[in-house]
């Protein structure tokens, strides 16, 4: 701690990151120019900072020059902050008496002209010199984990990453919205290219993740509140009555044969009824039925019971009531998936209005053995037969009006499956698929499609404006440019199929409110770096997996949920983690417990509390980011955030007005 | 509500009984229109070819519409559109300067306050009058929209949907007829191409009117003179060059309400429409 009390000895070393700031920034130029600045003892260029060599050039350095203060221009912080305060830390010096200057994507990758960039880069240098000379000494806190995961959503990524947790032997809460576990993956009759049977290949893998010692599985259920911090998350849980005595329930079935209620069956995309006493699908995890409430007579009008009645098992009770089930993580999984494109905005394809025009996930329903037609491929406007089948590709996605530039990578795959389960069905059937670009680029994918092709399932490029109908037969009326040829072609078709692309899930705002989850312009959850970091998230101890991120396919979504569980297993399998000493402190003197920062702070980390002086702010050190707002804001200034204090940051902005010509004294 | 009546090019000279129907109806409904001898060109012929002039062109009506300080009423759908379509691109300060300047000369200035609609859209707006002061016609009407009267949907903001249009409709139903659906409903005329592929167009118009026919409607109706080029006035051709018989009555919307208001069919120019529609108003007890 004594060095700071020192005269500060500066080392200053610019980086060239090979051409990416020395093709544009003169990095000669540059270290001349800091060599004259005050308290620097020695300036360097360095091909590549980051190397090993790069790093030990400081390191020697900082012994032999006693360097007590190091600042590196180079790249982000976010890119290689770290590696540089481990560089720094490994020579004996305090991590927080260096400092870094980005000059790549701050400087070089956005100028052109080298004069003036060179000018920048070193104001900005300047800048930073002058903040080192300030900085202090700061020492990192230890705090406890709590060696539990939370996974939230219960779809393939979800169970996936709970099973790699729990087998790990990690404690693992898994929490579903729906009543069973499984996702979209649960309602697709086969995956692509191997044509596996979805629910063969998932469901034992819902069970076990149902059976698992390690597993504790919440469904119907929502998150309710999360507070806490990385390694210390304390989460609230709000678990919907089903109306049933599970481990009483022996699926007979008896209950469903008595509800008089029907409705929609929303696994089955509305295409069967189900009753107010229902068990999603035959697979479903946890296996036992539940009772709608919103439809349900006896308990939206009283009466009725017939299920209660007839029961042979006792298994209903009415008296069951929601449930809030509060528990301690040290880190979340987030992995809600995705909700479908809703076809019904693309009025130009008329679904919803012309019975013959089905989405995608509507043909797995149709295609799958189980579903409404047990596994034929009917037109919903006369249960006969399609002749000549038509798929649309990219609706919903790549449509700028839309909103989504994106593609949603999936849905050319899903509907060269389709399109080869229905040739198999109906091998004398028409198939054409109407495409913008066939995207085909996984293991096996390209040979699927070709051997699509080769089955005589035509594909034309171009996607069709419209949709109009004969209302007379109901069938479909695709007029289309064939770019390839150039030709206009007119087809009529009884029956389409929209490739539905992928959105965010539904109900996402809430949660990445309560996480502080940045999202990207697309909606969906921004990971924390899009190569280095795909499975993390900007948020220390919440991590990603599956389609919550952006869409993928099945072998990406299991992939990262690998990831996401190897990530954060890292974390929970010490028994303490090191906390960011960047944070904010209040000095009780001068604070007058006004309540500006705790109204204005994202993260819950500061609150007025009585003491024997009156109201006074208090930070909750494990919980504050070191954002700033609060500082910023204090009216009374009592608030420092350390490493970024009110000398240190004023030194950088006179640092920067430096270089300003001297301001002229204006005379009315 | 008054409005500055733009004619344009084609509306006084080949569809006399729009523009006819149009003044007696907007009249019965208590609608001013006022004629501004000064208009011009709205400049749509030259969307393609000059852009700047275009703008030019249909600007200086703008501009003499904002000096009389009256909204602007089309009864074209070519000229609402490209009226429409100069008044938003002054939205661009730059472009606004730049069309101004070229306007000078002429002694003419655009502010940017004038708001353009079509004789249909105001029909729409007054769809609760209509509905009052109709004698209800046992009609099956087929509506057909065109495309400038809907698109591009970003210049009409709001008013009217491009892929499920339901104005004319609800207009139809206002006059106490039946608006009957068809296959091809929101299909070009054709008249588009014309001049380049008399074939196509022809193939185009006649399609429209095979769906139409299959409906049973007694009659279509439309809002834009180019569309009534290519169903009514060459609808014998049509006839003749394909060898196929339809004899449907092409009304414009203000001639339909002109019928259910009760104004003598005169006065709506109902004889100058190419397609008979005696059999109509026996129909309709005339």
């Amino acid at each position: 701690m004594g060095k700071t009390s020192e005269e500060p000895r500066i080392g200053v070393y610019v980086c060239h990151c090979g051409l990416n700031i020395g093709a544009v920034v003169k990095v000669k130029d540059v270290v001349d120019y800091v060599k004259t600045l005050p308290h620097v003892v020695v300036a360097r260029e360095s091909t590549y900072t980051c190397s090993d060599n790069g790093q030990r050039v400081i390191q020697d350095d900082i012994s032999t020059e006693n360097l007590n203060r190091v600042v590196v221009a180079s790249c982000s912080p976010r890119m290689h902050g770290e590696t540089f305060m481990k560089t720094c830390e490994q020579a004996g010096l305090n991590p927080y008496l260096f400092e870094m200057v980005n000059i790549r994507e701050q400087c070089s990758w956005v100028h052109t002209q080298k004069e003036k960039a060179t000018q920048k880069a070193q104001d900005l240098i300047r800048m930073a010199v002058k903040k080192a000379a300030l900085l202090e000494p700061l020492e990192r806190q230890k705090s406890p984990v709590q060696q539990a995961a939370l996974v939230i959503g219960g779809g393939v990524a979800g169970i996936f990453s709970a099973l790699y947790l729990a087998n790990i032997g990690i404690k693992t809460y898994l929490v579903e919205k729906n009543p069973s576990i499984g996702g979209h993956m649960a309602q697709l009759d086969k995956t692509f290219p191997t044509l596996d049977c979805s629910l063969c290949i998932l469901s034992p893998r819902m069970a076990d993740a149902g059976n698992h010692e390690n597993i504790e599985l919440i469904t119907y259920a929502h998150i309710e509140d999360i507070s806490g911090y990385v390694g210390n998350f304390h989460i609230t849980v709000k678990k919907e009555p089903r109306y049933i005595i599970g481990d009483q329930c022996r699926i007979c079935g008896v209950c469903t044969e008595k509800c008089p209620i029907s409705l929609p069956d929303e696994f089955n995309m509305g295409l069967k009824e189900r009753k107010a006493i229902y068990i999603p699908f035959a697979q479903a995890v946890p296996n036992y039925y539940l009772i709608d409430p919103d439809n349900c007579l006896h308990l939206t009008k009283g009466g009725c019971m017939l299920c209660q009645k007839n029961c042979p098992n006792d298994a209903i009770d009415f008296d069951q009531h929601e449930e809030y089930v509060e528990f301690d993580v040290g880190a979340i999984i987030v992995a809600t998936g995705f909700q479908l494109y809703d076809a019904t905005q693309k009025k130009e394809y008329g679904y919803g209005v012309y019975p013959n025009v089905i989405t995608s996930l509507d043909f797995e329903r149709l295609v799958s053995a189980d579903g409404p037609t047990h596994g034929k491929v009917l037109k919903p406007s006369d249960d006969t037969p399609p002749q000549k089948i038509g798929f649309i590709q990219c609706v919903g996605s790549r449509d700028e009006k839309e909103g989504a530039v994106y593609c949603s990578r999936i849905c050319c795959m899903a509907t060269v499956k389709q399109a080869t389960m229905l040739r198999e069905k109906y091998p004398d059937a028409e198939i054409y698929v109407y495409y913008t670009d066939m995207r085909t680029p996984g293991k096996g994918f390209e040979e699927f499609y070709q051997r699509g092709r080769e089955q005589g399932i035509v594909f034309i490029r171009g996607k069709p404006g419209e949709i109009a109908e004969n209302p007379d037969t109901n069938n479909l009326i695709i007029i289309s440019e064939d770019t390839d040829s150039g030709l206009l072609l007119k087809n009529e078709l009884d029956l389409v199929v929209l490739a539905c692309g992928l959105r965010p899930p539904e109900g996402l705002d809430d949660l990445t409110g309560l996480l502080h989850l940045s999202r990207s312009p697309e909606g969906f959850i921004m990971e924390a770096h899009p190569k280095l970091r795909p499975a993390e998230t900007s948020i220390p101890g919440v991590f990603l997996a599956g389609c919550v991120q952006f869409p993928k396919d099945i072998p990406d979504t299991v992939a990262q949920s690998g990831g996401a569980a190897a990530m954060a297993a890292q974390l929970l399998t010490k028994s303490e983690i090191e906390l960011e000493p960047v944070r904010a402190e209040v000095d009780p003197e001068l604070c007058v417990g006004c309540g500006l920062c705790e109204f204005l702070c994202d993260y819950g980390a500061i609150e007025v509390q009585e003491t024997e002086d009156g109201l006074k702010a208090q930070v909750i050190e494990v919980a504050c980011q070191g954002c700033g707002v609060c500082a910023a804001s204090c009216p009374k200034q009592a608030i420092t955030v350390h490493h970024f204090t009110q000398n240190q940051l004023l030194a950088q902005v006179e640092g920067a007005l430096e270089s300003l010509p001297p301001i002229q004294e204006v005379t009315p | 509500m008054k409005y500055a009546l733009f004619l344009g090019c084609t509306v006084p000279v080949r569809t006399m009984g729009y523009e006819l129907s149009t003044r007696a109806v907007m009249k019965k409904l208590g609608i001013e229109l006022v004629d501004l001898k000064e208009f011009g060109c709205c400049g749509f012929p030259l969307e393609s070819i000059d852009h700047d002039t275009y703008l030019s062109v249909a600007t200086r009506n703008l501009a003499i519409a904002e000096e009389h300080g009256l909204p602007i009423m089309t009864m074209c759908s070519a000229c609402n559109g490209s009226l429409l379509k100069a008044h938003m691109a002054m939205n661009d300060e730059k472009i606004k300067s730049h069309i101004n300047d070229t306007l000078t000369p002429l002694k003419r200035h655009y502010n940017g306050s004038i708001e353009v609609k079509h004789a249909a859209r105001v029909l729409y707006e007054n769809i609760e009058t209509i509905k009052e002061m109709a004698t209800p016609l046992p009609l099956k009407i087929a509506a057909h929209y065109g495309c400038h009267y809907t698109k591009p949907s970003e210049i009409y903001e709001g008013f009217e949907d491009p892929e499920v249009p339901y104005s004319l409709d609800d207009v139809i139903r206002a006059v106490g007829a039946e608006p009957v659906q068809y296959e091809n409903k929101k299909q070009c005329c054709g008249g588009a191409i014309l001049g380049i592929d008399e074939s196509v167009s022809l193939e185009m118009t006649r399609e429209k009117l095979q769906h139409v026919k299959k409906t049973g409607a007694d009659a279509m109706t439309l809002v834009c003179p180019f569309c009534d080029i290519m169903y009514d006035v060459n609808q014998r051709r049509i006839e003749s060059h394909f060898d196929e018989k339809f004899g449907i009555p092409v009304l414009f919307l203000p001639q339909l309400v002109g019928l259910a208001l009760g104004i003598p069919s005169d006065e709506l120019g109902l004889r100058l429409n190419r397609v008979p529609v005696r059999s109509l108003l026996k129909t309709l007890g005339d």
